[in-house]
Formats: C-alpha cells, sequence, structure tokens
C-alpha cells in the first residue's frame, strides 16, 4: 500500500512541473510586468533595468523556471517580488482556510444530495422526486457569487448581521498569525454563508448520481427479491444501496474538487476570506509571479494529493479492489 | 446631633457621584482600535513603497522631525524646537532628550541624518527622493541638534517634511544595517523599527496587521489604546455590515457612494469628510515620442490632443462637470478645474473659465479640422481601481457624443494602467485621481515637464518655472498671487485637466474619540481612545 | 462543471425500452423525440432557451431604451411604468440592459460551445481512432488543461488576453472559455470512438477497402452523436455561467457593452437602496442556466432512457 502511495506521488511529479510550467510561461505572456508597479514614482529605466536584472526578469524564461525549480529543490518558494514575503509562509497562511472551506462546501453538497437521492430513489417519478430534482437543478443554475450575493443579502443585511458579512475566525490551535482569537463558534459563523454558496452548486450532480446509482442496486435488489421478502427489506436495501452509491460518487467528489478550487476564488472574493483563492487572483492580477507560481503549485499538488485520497477511498468501499 | 457616619457617608457619595462626572470625559485608557481599509497595503517600508495604506501605518508607527495640524500649523515630533536662518537656506531643529526607537536606540542627530541622506541616495529607490530635490546636505551639529542646509529657498520645507506622503519617519539606523529592503517590504516586526505612539507587532498579508501600544513613546499617558488592528474589506458593502454589527470601529477611507445609506443605517456614526484635496483628472497626453520609442526625448505632438484647440474643445468646454459630479459622485463632490484642488493651500477657483459650453467646443472643433467630414474618435483609458472611474469615463463618453466625439472606453486593471499611463504608452485621454496634494509644489514629480511621472508629457518649462516660483517666493501673500497665476495658465493650456475634487470620507463608531480628520495626510490614532 | 455525466448502468432499462420500441415498431429518433415531449421539465427549458434566442436576436427591437444612453435626471429609479426594472447609476434603463446582455451571454455561451466542439470531437477522434502515440500525445495535451481548475484557466487567459470591450472583447472571452471545454469533448468523442472501434462491421468496412475518413463519419460519429448533443447543451449553461463569473471578477467583456455579470457585480454595491439593480441581472442569469439545463437534462432521458 505504501509503495502504492508513493509510486502514484512519483508518477504525479511531471503533471505538477508541467502545470507550474505552462503557468510561469503565461504569466508572463500577460502584458505589464510588476517593476513599474514595484517602483511607484521613483521609477527610472535604469532603476527598472536594475531590479529586473536582480530578479533574473531579464533572463530566457525557460532559464528563470530552471532557476526556480533549483530554488523550490532547496524547499524555497522564492519571494514575492512586490511584497518582499516569503511565499511558503503567505500560502501555508492561506491553506488551512480555503481547506476549510472546500471540505464543509462538500459537506453541504452531500447533505443536499443524500436526501434528495434517498427521496429520489425511493419515490421515484412522483412530485417528491421530480421536487427532489428540481431544487438540486435550481441549485446548479445558480452561479456562485450571485448565491452568495443573496446570501449576503437575506443573513447579513436583510437580518441585521446575523452572520458575519466577511472576515475570518480562526479555529483554536490553527491560527497562524501571532494575534488571534480562535473560536469554533466564530469560525463556523464565517464558513457558513461561503461554504453554502459554494457546495448548492455541486449538489446537483451528487443527487443525480446517487439517485441513478441507488435506483441501480433497488432494482436488481427488486427484481430478485421483491416477492420473496416484501417491503421490510426496504431498509437493508436502502443501506446497501447507498454503500454501493458511495463508490462512483466518490469519484466523482474527487473530481469536484477541480470546481470548488475554482468557485472558491469567486466566493472568496466576495466574502473577503484571507484564503488561497483570492490569494491567487490577486497575486495573478498584480503579476506578482512568485506569488503565482506558489498558487498553481499548492493547486496542482492538491489536485494529486486529492485524487489519491478519493482512490484509497475506492479500495476502503469496496473490498474487490487492492492496491498491491 | 446627627449620626456621624451617615454624615461621612453621604459626602463620600455624593463625592463620588461628582468624581464620576467628571470621569465619564476624561480619555479612558485601553482598548483594541478595529480599523478597516477599502484596499491592500502593497509594502512596509516607509522610505520606499507606496500607498495611502501603507501611509497611514507609517504616520502610526514612525515619527519625524515635524507634525502639522488641520489648520496647517507646524507641531513639534520628535523635534521639540527649530530654527530657520533669515535667508531661508539653514533649518536648525533641535531634539527632545527622551525619543527612542522601538528597539531602545536613541533617536538622535546621527539617526536623523542617516535617514535623510538615505532618502536621498538613489540606490535606495526611495519613491520620496524627489521631494527633497532641494536639499543640499544635513549636518551634525551635536547629539540632539541636527541642521538641514538647502540649496536654494524652499517655501514648503517643513510642509514636506511633516506631511508629504507621511512626512519624513524615521528609521532606525541599526535596524536599516541589520536588516534587508525585503524585511521592510514585507513587514517584518524587527525590520520596521522606528519611534511612533504604536509599534508593528505583525503583518500578514491579506489577514491583518497589528500595532501595539509603544511603552516608551516620548509623550507620557500617550497613545491611549492599547493595540490597533488593521484589516481590509475591499466592498464597501461589506464594510457597511462590518460597521453596523460593531465588527469594525473605523473605515479608514469610505465611498462616497455609501455615505447616505450608512448614515441612515447608523445614525450615531460619525462620518467624517473635507473640501477636497485630491483632483479627479480627464488628463490629455500632448506629446508622444517622434522616434516611437516610450521615454524618448524627441517629442511630436499628439495627433489629437497636441492641439491646444482640441484640449479645450474636449477638456474645457465639451465636458460637463456638474453632471458627472451629479451622476458619479451623487453631487457630493466639486466640479473643479486647475491643478489645486480647492482643499488645497492656495487654491483658487477658476472653474468658471470653462462652462459647459457644447456649441464653442463644436467650433474649436471645426477650427482644428474636425466635423461631420472628419469625425474625431478617441480612446478613453481608465482602470478597475475605483469602480467611480468608469462611471466618469461613462458619462464623459456621453457627452462628447453631443458635440460629435467618439470616445471609446477601455477599461483596464491598475498594474496595466500603470505601464501604459506613466511609461509614455499609447493612450488619448485617462481619468484617474492623482495624488493628494497638502500644497501644490507636491505636484511637481507629477506635472513638472521634466519629471518621469509627467503622463501627459508635455514639453512646456513654463510649469516648471511656475513650480520654481511658487517653491522659492517665502512670502506667503505673493506666493497667493503666483498660485492664482499658475492655475490661469494651467486652464489656458490644459496640460492638466481637473474634473472634480474626489472625495475622502471616513467613518467612526461614535464610542472612538480623539480622532482628528486631516483628510488623506494624517491618519493618526496618537490621541485615539474608546468611550465604552 | 454545472453538468452530469454518462455513466454506465446495467442494460435492464435498456432492454426493455428496446423491446417496447421493437413492439411499437418506431426508430430511435422518433422514441427520442416522443420521450422528450413528455417531459414537461424539458418543455419548460426548451421554451426558455427559444425564449433566450428570440430576445437576444430582436434585442434592438424589442428594449425601449439604448441601453447605454445615460439620463441624470432618472437615476435609480424605482420599477415603474416608464422604466420596467428601474434604473441605474447612471439612468440607464435596466430592462434595455438585460435584453441586450442577452447578446453577449448567448453569444459567448453558444460560440463557446461550438469552438470547442469544432475543435475537441476532431481531436477525439483522431485520439480514438489512430490510438498509439497521437493518442497518447493529444490526451496528454488534453489532461493538461483539465488538471486546471477551469476558473483559474480561463482567468489567467483572460489576462492574457487583455479584457476589453466590443466584438473583440466577446471573441477574447469565447476563445477563452472554449479552450477549456475543448477536452471535454475530445475525451467523450474518444471514449465513444474506442467502445465501437473494435465492433465486427468496422472490421468488415476496413476489409471492404472503405477508408478512413468515410469510417469516422458516417459510423463513429455517429454512434457519439447523442452524448454530443447532450453535453453541448449542457455546456452552453455552463459558459453562460463561467462568462458571468468572469464578468464579475472584472475579466469578461469590459463595458459599456451590456453584460449580465457586470451589471451585477457594479450594482451590488447599491443593494442596500436599490436591491434589484443587481437581483434582476442575476435572475437573469439564473433563469437562463435554469433553462438550458432543463432542457439538455430533458435531453440526456430522452436519448438515453436508461439513466431514468
Amino acid at each position: 500500500m505504501r509503495i502504492y502511495i508513493l509510486r502514484r506521488l512519483a508518477e504525479a511529479v511531471p503533471t505538477i512541473l508541467m502545470i507550474t510550467l505552462v503557468v510561469f510561461v503565461m504569466m508572463r505572456s500577460i502584458p505589464g510586468d510588476p517593476v513599474v508597479a514595484l517602483l511607484g514614482d521613483a521609477f527610472t529605466e535604469e532603476d527598472a533595468a536594475k531590479v529586473r536584472n536582480e530578479y533574473g526578469l531579464d533572463k530566457p524564461i525557460l532559464v528563470q523556471y530552471g532557476l526556480w525549480l533549483a530554488k523550490l529543490a532547496q524547499g524555497d518558494w522564492g519571494t514575492s517580488i512586490l511584497s518582499g514575503r516569503p511565499v511558503l509562509k503567505d500560502v501555508l497562511v492561506r491553506l488551512p482556510v480555503t481547506l476549510e472551506l472546500i471540505v464543509l462546501s462538500m459537506a453541504v453538497a452531500l447533505a443536499i444530495a443524500i436526501p434528495a437521492a434517498i427521496i429520489g430513489a425511493l419515490r421515484q417519478n412522483t412530485w417528491a422526486d421530480y421536487s427532489a430534482t428540481t431544487i438540486a437543478m435550481i441549485g446548479v443554475s445558480i452561479p456562485e457569487f450571485f448565491a452568495g450575493v443573496l446570501l449576503l443579502l437575506v443573513f447579513s443585511v436583510a437580518l441585521h448581521g446575523t452572520l458575519p458579512s466577511s472576515g475570518w475566525v480562526y479555529l483554536p490551535g490553527t491560527c497562524p498569525m501571532l494575534v488571534c482569537t480562535g473560536s469554533v463558534w466564530a469560525n463556523m459563523m464565517h464558513v457558513v454563508m461561503p461554504a453554502v454558496a459554494l457546495g448548492i452548486g455541486r449538489a446537483a450532480l451528487l443527487t443525480r448520481l446517487l439517485r441513478a446509482s441507488m435506483l441501480e442496486v433497488i432494482r436488481t435488489e427488486y427484481i430478485t427479491t421483491a416477492r420473496a421478502k416484501g417491503l421490510a427489506e426496504k431498509p437493508v436495501v436502502l443501506k446497501h444501496a447507498l454503500k454501493n452509491a458511495l463508490i462512483p460518487t466518490v469519484t466523482v467528489m474527487g473530481l469536484q474538487v477541480g470546481f470548488l478550487i475554482g468557485g472558491a476564488i469567486v466566493v472568496e472574493a466576495l466574502f473577503a476570506m484571507p484564503g488561497l483563492g483570492s490569494f491567487g487572483i490577486d497575486a495573478i492580477i498584480a503579476r506578482d509571479y512568485q506569488q503565482v507560481q506558489g498558487f498553481a503549485l499548492i493547486t496542482a499538488f492538491a489536485f494529486v494529493v486529492i485524487n489519491l485520497i478519493v482512490d484509497l477511498t475506492y479500495s476502503l468501499l469496496d473490498p474487490r479492489i487492492r492496491y498491491a | 446631633m446627627r449620626h456621624p457616619v451617615r454624615n461621612a457617608a453621604t459626602l463620600i457619595v455624593i463625592a463620588m457621584m461628582l468624581g464620576g462626572v467628571t470621569v465619564a470625559h476624561a480619555q479612558k485608557r485601553g482598548g483594541t482600535l478595529r480599523v478597516a481599509y477599502g484596499n491592500e497595503i502593497a509594502g512596509l517600508d516607509f522610505h520606499v513603497t507606496a500607498g495611502y495604506e501603507m501611509i497611514w501605518v507609517a504616520t502610526n508607527v514612525g515619527c519625524g522631525l515635524v507634525s502639522i495640524t488641520p489648520e496647517g500649523k507646524f507641531i513639534p515630533d520628535a523635534a521639540e524646537s527649530w530654527q530657520i536662518s533669515p535667508d531661508g537656506l539653514l533649518y536648525t531643529f533641535k531634539l527632545r532628550n527622551n525619543v527612542v526607537f522601538h528597539d531602545g536606540t536613541k533617536v538622535d542627530a546621527a539617526a536623523v541624518k542617516f535617514n535623510i541622506d538615505r532618502i536621498m541616495d538613489p540606490a535606495t529607490r526611495s519613491s520620496v527622493r524627489t521631494f527633497y530635490e532641494a536639499v543640499h546636505s544635513v549636518e551634525v551639529l551635536d547629539a540632539r541638534t541636527v541642521q538641514i542646509r538647502l540649496k536654494h529657498p524652499y517655501a514648503f520645507m517643513l510642509h514636506m517634511l511633516a506631511a508629504y506622503r507621511m512626512g519624513l519617519v524615521l528609521y532606525s539606523p541599526a535596524a536599516i544595517q541589520k536588516y534587508s529592503p525585503e524585511d521592510r517590504r514585507a513587514g517584518k516586526p524587527e525590520a520596521t523599527i522606528s519611534c511612533g505612539p504604536f509599534r508593528l507587532i505583525e503583518w500578514v498579508k491579506g489577514n491583518q496587521l497589528v500595532m501595539d501600544r509603544f511603552d516608551k513613546y516620548f509623550e507620557p499617558g500617550l497613545p491611549y489604546l492599547d493595540r490597533v488592528i488593521i484589516r481590509t474589506i475591499k466592498d464597501p458593502v461589506t464594510q457597511m455590515a462590518a460597521f453596523k454589527a460593531g465588527e469594525v470601529d473605523f473605515l479608514a477611507d469610505f465611498s462616497v457612494d455609501h455615505v447616505d445609506t450608512l448614515r441612515a443605517q447608523n445614525p450615531n456614526a460619525q462620518i467624517m469628510t473635507g473640501k477636497e484635496t485630491t483632483p479627479m483628472v480627464a488628463m490629455m497626453k500632448v506629446t508622444v515620442p517622434a522616434d516611437g520609442k516610450p521615454m524618448s526625448k524627441n517629442r511630436a505632438p499628439h495627433p489629437i490632443f497636441g492641439d491646444v484647440r482640441v484640449r479645450k474643445a474636449l477638456g474645457c468646454y465639451g465636458i460637463d462637470r456638474k453632471e458627472i459630479v451629479k451622476l458619479a459622485f451623487k453631487g457630493q463632490a466639486t466640479p473643479w478645474l486647475g491643478i489645486i484642488p480647492p482643499g488645497t493651500q492656495d487654491t483658487v477657483d477658476v472653474t468658471s473659465l470653462c462652462p459647459y459650453d457644447p456649441a464653442k467646443a463644436k467650433a474649436l472643433l471645426a477650427e482644428a479640422g474636425y466635423g461631420p467630414q472628419k469625425p474625431l474618435t478617441l480612446e478613453l483609458l481608465t482602470n478597475t481601481e475605483k469602480a467611480v472611474f468608469n462611471v466618469i469615463a461613462t458619462v464623459i463618453k456621453e457627452q462628447v457624443a453631443r458635440i460629435g466625439v467618439t470616445a471609446n472606453i477601455r477599461l483596464v486593471d491598475k498594474v496595466s494602467w500603470l505601464n501604459t499611463a506613466t511609461q509614455d504608452g499609447p493612450f488619448d485621454m485617462y481619468v484617474e485621481d492623482l495624488a493628494s496634494l497638502l500644497v501644490v509644489d507636491q505636484n511637481a514629480y507629477l506635472a513638472a515637464s521634466t519629471a518621469a511621472w509627467n503622463s501627459a508629457r508635455h514639453t512646456d518649462t513654463k510649469v516648471d518655472d511656475y513650480f520654481a516660483r511658487y517653491a522659492r517666493e517665502m512670502d506667503s501673500a505673493k506666493r497667493k498671487v503666483i498660485a492664482k497665476e499658475f492655475q490661469e495658465f494651467s486652464v489656458e493650456n490644459l496640460y492638466w485637466n481637473t474634473i472634480s475634487g474626489s472625495p475622502f470620507y471616513q467613518v467612526a463608531q461614535p464610542w472612538m474619540k480623539g480622532y482628528t480628520y486631516q483628510a488623506e495626510f494624517k491618519v493618526i490614532y496618537r490621541k485615539v481612545w474608546l468611550d465604552r | 462543471m454545472n453538468t452530469l455525466p454518462n455513466v454506465d448502468l446495467p442494460v435492464v432499462g435498456e432492454l426493455a425500452g428496446a423491446a417496447l420500441a421493437a413492439a411499437r415498431s418506431e426508430s430511435p429518433l422518433a422514441q427520442a423525440l416522443r420521450r422528450l415531449r413528455k417531459s414537461k421539465t424539458a418543455l419548460f427549458g426548451g421554451v426558455i432557451a427559444v425564449a433566450l434566442v428570440v430576445v437576444a436576436i430582436f434585442a434592438d427591437v424589442l428594449a425601449p431604451y439604448s441601453p447605454t444612453a445615460s439620463d441624470q435626471r432618472h437615476t435609480f429609479e424605482a420599477p415603474s411604468r416608464a422604466y420596467p426594472l428601474g434604473t441605474d447609476q447612471l439612468g440607464r434603463d435596466m430592462l434595455s440592459r438585460l435584453i441586450h446582455g442577452s447578446r453577449i451571454s448567448l453569444a459567448v455561451g453558444v460560440a463557446s460551445v461550438l469552438l470547442a466542439l469544432f475543435v475537441g470531437v476532431p481531436l477525439g477522434l483522431v485520439a480514438g481512432f489512430y490510438g498509439g502515440r497521437l493518442d497518447a500525445g493529444i490526451m496528454r495535451l488534453m489532461d493538461l488543461v483539465l488538471a486546471f481548475p477551469i476558473y483559474l484557466l480561463a482567468i489567467i487567459l483572460m489576462v492574457i488576453f487583455t479584457p476589453t470591450a466590443g466584438l473583440i472583447g466577446t471573441i477574447k472571452v469565447v476563445g477563452a472559455i472554449a479552450i477549456v471545454r475543448i477536452p471535454i469533448y475530445a475525451r467523450l468523442v474518444r471514449g465513444s470512438v474506442l467502445s465501437i472501434k473494435e465492433k465486427e462491421y468496422i472490421e468488415a468496412c476496413r476489409a471492404l477497402g472503405v477508408g478512413d475518413r468515410s469510417i469516422l463519419f458516417h459510423h463513429v460519429l455517429p454512434n457519439s452523436l447523442a452524448p454530443i448533443i447532450v453535453t453541448t447543451t449542457l455546456g452552453i449553461a455552463t459558459s453562460i455561467i463561467v462568462e458571468a463569473t468572469l464578468s464579475f471578477l472584472g475579466l469578461g467583456t469590459q463595458p459599456p457593452t451590456p453584460s449580465w455579470g457586470w451589471d451585477l457585480k457594479a450594482n451590488v454595491a447599491f443593494i442596500h437602496q436599490n436591491p434589484w439593480l443587481a437581483l434582476f441581472p442575476g435572475l437573469a442569469i439564473f433563469v437562463t442556466v435554469l433553462g438550458f439545463n432543463l432542457f439538455g437534462d430533458g435531453l440526456r432521458d430522452a436519448l438515453d432512457p436508461r439513466m431514468k
């Protein structure tokens, strides 16, 4: 098992490198560089040339990439040209926020999907089924930012601050700053709206999948045992169906993380959360090359790890699947 | 005889009540002030980085030689007194003997010289170096006396030291030598050592900035606050929600669009503003590089705005400043013309020189050769830093359409705008608000023909003459005359085209006391206390 | 992705359906249309989609005012007879802006998906049919694009292209979104190709000397048509959301071209005093996407009854 994990991680390295290389090249294709913003009013051509030389911005792109890789191999993720701050430190500060957001969004999606799928599977083709599917479909048709705006309107504006509109409170013990008050309650209050805004869009797909998979099991079970056992078997069938349905669902959840990371960018911007999403987009717009590289790296790495976890969960759920 | 204890008790109770009445108005020590900025802090190297958000930290973490009140009076900071020689060339400052840096080292004359020399050194790439153009040298006369020698008289030396950007902010020489520019920019607390009422505890970009009371601050009893926490909330709706919920005590820079709503939601909030000190401009490019190389010394007139008639047609008579102010600022700004904003020293209202007159604008355009046969099309550049820029650009587009001109709006992000507008990139006209001005002398680095940031790229040395004369005139009455002439000259030529003032609002909770509004120049928490 | 993928399920339903169809002696297409007509939600979605197309085409006629004409005497007006959806900060009629905004949403939605189709389908066909190094190379590229979170790639692409207004600006957005969607179609078609490549009648065709191109077009492609149609319809919905999100972030088609996403972003700032200004563009996006999603879902059910 351990060998399998290591092998998978090793196989993922070329993909991660490829992604970072593509991002590296793309960032430098954006017109304008950060030097003008960095020097501000003191800008002179000579200073700009000096700064570009200091940061290696005048070297060929592949050479620059190579230098970045070399530093990375020593554990140095570089420092931001604009703010002078070490990239790794900033990424680590932001990571728990986005991680929590994504995990809870998935939880929200499942919390909607599982009941909807059960209703749909049990009461197939009744109005309850249609309602459940339609509600899921509505969720998928609302853009994350609009859902967020509606939630803000209701809970922060109309209901006068029932839920905080911005910012973040860390869970006790996870705070990366010197001055911090951790609080589970405040943390939950801050994460609820963003998680819901992000999660409802994912619920539709999960509902659909769970429902279809459960139906498959129910049908086959029904055909073979319906006459023999009767309605009392329903809860057993349900449990069996649910467990069976989780396998393809887990796969899809792994794929969904990609959309969650993207959606997190928008939601974090809207709710002023100090997460990786807002970090990434701010860095891209400011042309902060080093920060964007850090962002790309952590995102690619997250993908790989999550897919690995998905595959491992697969083998847990289905004993027939074993990884040598 | 009445019971003596009961009498005494009554007296004591009365005394306590009276004492309580007076105590309620005295400043309370302690508490944390929670501030919200509308934009992220770019960096924390006070001498190098730019941006108001940084300046407003520098004015609390840092101390300088002198400071300035909203009325324009100079007050001591680290320097307890100063003298100016009769010829105006020598400024001698006597430092207090109890000023120390946050690392415990003394703020002495050598430290002051170190700092000014450092700012003036091109290798530092300081963003305020241009302001020290008049300085010849700095001398240490004794441990507590430092003397600045000027090359020529400079009427605004003290203004510059007090409040151009953050004024002169003194860094501990020990810290400067020990830590790198990256450390300072990154806001490492051990590298950001100055002598202000607060010391930097931490800066986690995108999260919060924390500063705590400096126990050895040279003014006894100050500051009242234990701590100030600053975080960034970009969206005004979110700012309002946080303010209403009491999560924030002070909004350092609030959007004018929402002031009415905030007032309705929070009737007891302190909403502070004043005459605008920042100009909102529609800058027209006057020359282009003749050889196509950006920043080339070889200039050719801009194909459209090289002609002053076209500049006047579009910049003077062709836009309705009142309509712009009404639509973009809900009327909460001053329609304005001229290079000195309404709230800046020695300002003169010359807006009447450019009444909205579409007929005259059309006539001027016809003179310059534009008309139905040869319609004028131009590109109007603006950036996404503030939503109001695009609103103004859209209104201008509509207005010039009335005189037969097609303006195509190009909206870019701030970095792209910076690269284009300040680096002699291709543009016709841009809408932006530029630096906030204590004195128009501060604008020399943006408007003189030789300035790197002269985005209009005009080549008229008369502008430089005006700046120089204004800066060297020591008599304030004569200065006012020069200012008036300068305003009129700038209208005549429109190298600099102001549309209106750019309003600035700050909002405080009713329990935040002791704060003095001083426009964008000074955001000072030194005397702030929390009444709760 | 705001759509649902195809998952292989047992054949029970298919057999039942085929048996029924044989009993009725209907062609698969007729079966599909019948099922489609029966689904109320699909019809509802279809009506919305068609209505949107009509509105977009006839925007100039339908809109009561110009979407870009500002009027300083009528700013921030509440919905009224004169202005059914109110006016914004510049006095522009919201209804006209929404009507014209449908052009951008629809154009970007449809064009980006079509572009992704025209690039992705041939890539998938080639990769699946010829296999080997070509297949490996193409799929590596597709995997690379898929490895990016959809918004991240679209954002970086738009920043590289530099968002502008007008037709060029819209084309840039179409390009950015299309690039991100291409791998979906490539993978889909490749999967289809692989599933029938080994079937006997293909071997027979080959033996008979029928050209590769002919095989591809006449046998392989029709087999993948159903999933392509469904993915395209659902893809339009996703593209509209991505375009709106890009506009919300300020990276879509720039003003003064009216855009739902941009209006939503610009008017969220006034949500206290004029909430409808932000709600209406949001509702427009929602209803449009819902329509395409419902219709696409109905199509999927009609073309592949096993899923039900």
